[in-house]
């Protein structure tokens, strides 16, 4: 029995992954780690990326209308695939908290020094919360807005700062040893694109489900792209200094000034992780939801989500202790920690179906 | 502080509770309470001012520390 009635289009599904995976890269910056060669880390990453989005979506063919519960409970058996399936929820979870630390901490550093981070927790999550009671369709219909708009966003942006980039900051190219660059493609591969495995709780839900693997690609290629875009911009126009800022896109659209009239539309910025963040977030409470109640066999995943919620707002609030310390993870644990959910789990689940001829047909497919 | 978040949850389940019980799922009803309660316990810890261990803090310093990076 599935849990979710509503059904997304293959163009929706593309639109929703541009936006997750915007979510908080629009503004930290992915491959910031390669300094000016950044762009380079992002487009090597994005290969990478779509390496990992053929795995999922592979395993997502292969079962169609199954989210990555019910494959694991296919494929495992009920015990083993229900602990594989909480390992995964609690990736969501954590994946959940650990944007909405980004979000609130951005807030806090930028925007509303003055009010507590707890506020803007708890409001954020219940605009969440209400998109996730009401469907991914929903969260699909809004995302065709507010992801057409980001874009805009940037390109208004990006050529409003035009007057102030200089190219050559971007020379010498490959500066950055080899070793590092590929270090920063390997963690911009898994943040953001990779983190489009969530989707393997939401492809269940495509009304064409053989065209998804190319709606899942044709997302993350669009993103990355713009994820390039940004950070030649950055670079460009910020020179070295683009590796040390914490929100070098913020910093950049600080710089535009026309005719000293079109001033500070950094808050627009601050408008895309607002939205986007939106996105991502919600869409990690929708898989961490559906999965928990598909996992513990409920009739509606609607009665856990404000306590979910809560509980997501809570890891939000003390996962780290300071900035540098998320910054910390993002470069250094979180390429490694998201390694088993974002490839192991997808890449072994499938080749145990193709070994065991999973789903039969008949019996065992419910 | 204490006493907002007492409130808080106290709407949370007064929303929640009565619509589960009316519909007889007491499996949804048992998940909600055991989610609820633990939220209610943690947020009644960071309420009174004692810190959380940091969970991705130590995620990243036992894998940097495995791995030496």
């Amino acid at each position: 029995m599935h849990l979710e009635k509503g059904k997304i289009s293959n163009f929706q599904l593309s639109v929703l992954i541009i936006g997750f995976i915007f979510g908080a890269s629009v503004i930290i910056a992915p491959g910031q780690g390669a300094g000016h060669d950044a762009w380079i880390a992002i487009a090597l990453g994005l290969i990478e990326g779509l390496l990992i989005a053929w795995i999922f979506t592979a395993l997502a063919r292969h079962f169609k209308g199954k989210t990555l519960v019910e494959i694991n409970s296919l494929v495992y058996g009920k015990f083993l695939g229900n602990f594989i399936s909480i390992l995964f929820i609690w990736y969501l979870f954590h994946l959940g908290a650990l944007v909405l630390n980004n979000y609130s901490r951005f807030l806090k550093l930028e925007l509303y020094p003055a009010t507590p981070k707890i506020l803007t927790l708890i409001l954020i999550m219940l605009v969440c919360a209400s998109s996730v009671r009401r469907g991914i369709e929903v969260l699909a219909r809004c995302s065709l807005i507010l992801v057409t708009l980001t874009v805009f966003v940037v390109i208004f942006d990006t050529l409003l700062v035009a007057p102030h980039m200089y190219l050559h900051n971007l020379l010498p190219v490959l500066e950055v040893p080899i070793g590092k660059l590929l270090w920063n493609s390997h963690a911009t591969a898994t943040f953001p694109f990779g983190d489009a495995v969530a989707f393997l709780m939401v492809l269940a839900f495509v009304n064409k489900p053989e065209k998804s693997r190319s709606a899942v690609f044709k997302g993350i290629v669009i993103a990355g792209l713009v994820l390039i875009i940004v950070a030649v911009r950055n670079a460009a126009v910020l020179g070295q200094m683009a590796a040390i800022y914490t929100y070098p896109s913020y910093i950049t659209a600080r710089v535009i000034d026309v005719g000293d009239v079109l001033t500070r539309v950094e808050v627009l910025v601050a408008v895309d992780l607002i939205t986007m963040g939106f996105f991502k977030i919600s869409v990690a409470y929708y898989g961490t939801v559906l999965g928990l109640a598909q996992v513990f066999n409920l009739r509606s995943y609607r009665p856990i989500i404000l306590p979910i919620g809560i509980l997501m707002v809570i890891l939000a609030l003390t996962n780290v202790s300071n900035t540098a310390e998320m910054f910390d993870f993002a470069n250094k644990g979180y390429p490694i920690y998201t390694i088993p959910f974002q490839i192991a789990i997808p890449l072994i689940t499938l080749l145990l179906a193709k070994l065991r001829k999973l789903p039969q047909t008949g019996g065992e497919q419910a | 502080m204490s006493a907002l978040v007492l409130i808080g949850f106290g709407a949370i389940a007064l929303i929640q509770i009565p619509g589960l019980v009316r519909k007889q799922w007491w499996r949804e009803l048992i998940c909600f309470t055991v989610f609820w309660s633990l939220g209610l316990v943690l947020a009644v810890i960071l309420s009174m001012g004692i810190k959380l261990p940091p969970l991705t803090t130590i995620i990243n310093e036992t894998i940097t520390g495995i791995l030496k990076i």
